[in-house]
């Protein structure tokens, strides 16, 4: 399905809708609140990025670096190419543990291979143990942001979720009191778990050890109980050296929801006694991304979720539209990448204004490639024959200024004097969801000739 | 049978590393982190006190460590699972680890008591790691957390605390900032997620 389309069965329901648009600016602005009072943010967010580019620009040998240091830990490294191999590979490890019940924390990684289902098809039970990821698998949805999975539900969805799954009295949707109650659930199933599966923020070459940053503490409760931790990560997790995690959690969490940092950033390295700790390295496109000269800087991404909150789009048509793992702009530009024709029309669901880019703690340039994208998607499939059409007539009309003049004078009367029924008529896609303002009689050109002459 | 999985296991990983390197730019430059684009002139203990509380914990200001046994009883007054790493207070501790045969049998645990080696001010973590800590899971599982920390270890922010950091070889190690939180329902702040309902910062003079 187009993202239009997906977008106009979410701008249904207008209320939740505006209520997802300014939850998601708060959300913003108390990045904004919170990075302004650090000083050197903008020297801080350069060095993000040119880490992350030195890094990806070295990684075969960051990656055969962080083994080595890995396997000295006494951790096991696994290697996927794809996401049916690390599915494959997490499925045999639990059953060398003949583990039955898994607790994860979050993995977009993991989101990205549907781990989930190819372990449930063995009877494996897999719980999601972040409080938006339990609220979203309880109602078989995927997540709809990267760091708020359960944004696009209203508390009311909540407490219905829980009282048929969990068992729960209805409680007017009291955030208290039905977090109290996931805790005690999911306190029960970290206690039950034969094993842990958790994500990874960053990797360190040099140490061979991962950083998980959670708030709820969920990545915590699972590893340090359960006899088995399985880390799955991307490829492009690797930075070079501990040191650097001063840059990376310093603009995460800021960027993220505001906060100064997370309550936990675990650093991991060796197991713990009497336990056993695998790391799954995942390439799943990565490495062709990296083959895009102008593609390539998406993969700085840290997930931090910034340029979703920001975007003018995502925020109105929620993050399900996107039909891919990773929404938003981030996700429309690692998306095409993977399959053009699928995610054909990401690139084209932003106004690019740009306000991604500005606020992306590693700066890609989120808004530029997503134009780029635009011009290869326009060549290699097929547009419509109304989009084609249009864009032509646009483009002549635009390079002759006589003939320009004579349409806007057309169109300014148009505007004037046709009812609205003919102006709003179908293939004017812009008066869908909106009315065209008023013509006015002069245009820009003519008042500013005029106001010239007039000396003013 | 196992010598043809390993091969297929050993095929992904060099086919992997092949790609990235026959797809990566030329070497680009690794920067240098230089720490005095960020200094600023705050007060690191005013500083401090105020991005814990700002994460949902509280700050304690005791003269000396004889006092913590002491404070800790006024703000716990009648728990039952109590532990304490700090030296002199092991009076404290209802539990003994030598005792413990899982990690799980901590789920009753009501208050810890540990002490730390650095915090940073920036943003009011406290670094807990495995050499203070004998058990992992202990600060995530019990109730109520007490960290203890001596005013001169605080750190401007997280370059120095890697700084102070580097060549301390822990096995596993962790930024507390605050008791566990989440806002997933509707952006609601809760505190007490998984993790720690409550956090205290006890600063020695
Ligand atoms: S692209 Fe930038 S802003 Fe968006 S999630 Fe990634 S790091 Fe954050």
């Amino acid at each position: 399905m187009e993202h239009s389309v997906a977008a106009s069965i979410f701008n249904k329901n207008e209320a939740k809708v505006n209520w997802h648009d300014k939850a998601l600016w708060f959300v913003r602005h108390k990045r904004d609140l919170s990075v302004h009072t650090v000083k050197g943010w903008e020297q801080l967010r350069e060095l993000g990025s040119a880490i992350k580019a030195h890094t990806l620009s070295n990684l075969d040998n960051y990656l055969v670096e962080f083994e080595e240091n890995a396997l000295k830990n006494g951790v096991q490294v696994h290697w996927a190419a794809n996401g049916e191999e690390h599915n494959r590979i997490v499925h045999s490890i639990l059953k060398a543990h003949q583990a039955k019940k898994v607790v994860k924390s979050k993995s977009m990684l993991t989101e990205e291979c549907h781990l989930n289902p190819y372990l449930e098809v063995d009877n494996i039970e897999v719980i999601d143990t972040d409080l938006g990821e339990r609220i979203v698998q309880l109602a078989k949805e995927p997540p709809s942001h990267i760091v708020l999975p359960a944004i696009h539900k209203n508390k009311e969805e909540v407490d219905e979720l829980f009282q048929e799954h969990l068992g729960t009295k209805p409680c007017n949707g009291d955030p208290q009191y039905l977090t109290n109650e996931a805790r005690k659930h999911l306190r029960e199933k970290f206690i039950e778990a034969d094993a842990a599966i958790t994500g990874v923020n960053f990797a360190i070459a040099e140490t061979g050890g991962l950083v998980v940053c959670t708030n709820e503490g969920n990545a915590d409760m699972g590893a340090h109980l359960a006899p088995v931790h399985i880390a799955c990560m991307g490829v492009e997790k690797l930075i070079p050296k501990q040191e650097h995690l001063g840059v990376f959690l310093r603009l995460l969490a800021r960027s993220a929801t505001g906060q100064p940092i997370t309550t936990y950033s675990s650093h991991f390295k060796k197991p713990r006694e009497g336990a056993k700790m695998h790391i799954v390295i995942v390439d799943n496109g990565r490495a062709e991304q990296l083959s895009r000269p102008d593609f390539r800087a998406s993969l700085h991404c840290i997930r931090c979720g910034a340029c979703m909150n920001t975007c003018p789009i995502y925020r109105r048509s929620g993050g399900h539209s996107y039909n891919a793992t990773i929404p938003g702009p981030i996700g429309s530009i690692l998306s095409p990448g993977k399959d053009l024709k699928k995610y054909s029309s990401l690139p084209f669901a932003s106004t690019l204004c740009g306000s991604c880019s500005d606020v992306c703690p590693v700066k890609i340039d989120i808004h530029k490639q997503l134009y780029k994208w635009r011009q290869i998607i326009t060549k290699e499939t097929p547009q419509p024959a109304m989009k084609k059409m249009s864009m032509k007539f646009m483009g002549r009309m635009f390079s002759n200024p006589k003939q320009y003049q004579k349409i806007g004078r057309a169109g300014r009367w148009a505007l004037r004097n046709l009812p609205k029924g003919l102006i709003n008529a179908r293939p004017n896609v812009w008066g869908k969801e909106r009315d065209l303002p008023k013509g006015p009689k002069e245009s820009f050109d003519d008042w500013y000739k005029k106001r010239n002459k007039n000396g003013k | 049978m196992i010598g043809i999985k390993k091969e297929i296991k050993m095929g992904s990983r060099d086919s992997i590393l092949a790609n990235i390197k026959r797809n990566k730019p030329d070497l680009l430059p690794l920067p240098e982190i230089n720490l005095e684009q960020f200094e600023d002139s705050l007060d690191l203990v005013e500083e401090f006190t105020k991005k814990v509380e700002i994460v949902g914990g509280n700050v304690f200001n005791l003269a000396s460590k004889d006092e913590v046994l002491k404070q800790v009883k006024a703000l716990f007054p009648d728990t039952s699972h109590n532990y304490s790493t700090v030296e002199g207070t092991s009076g404290f501790n209802t539990i003994s680890l030598e005792a413990l045969q899982r990690p799980h049998d901590l789920n009753d645990l009501d208050v810890l008591v540990l002490e730390s080696l650095v915090g940073v001010s920036e943003n009011g973590a406290v670094w807990v790691s495995s050499n203070q800590l004998p058990v992992r899971v202990l600060p995530f599982i019990t109730k109520h957390l007490v960290l203890v920390l001596n005013k001169s270890c605080l750190v401007p922010n997280l370059h120095h605390a890697y700084k102070a950091l580097n060549g301390i070889d822990n096995d596993f190690g962790v930024f507390i900032s605050g008791p566990s939180k989440t806002a997933d329902i509707e952006q609601s702040l809760v505190i007490g997620a998984h993790g720690a309902l409550s956090l205290s910062v006890f600063l020695i003079a």
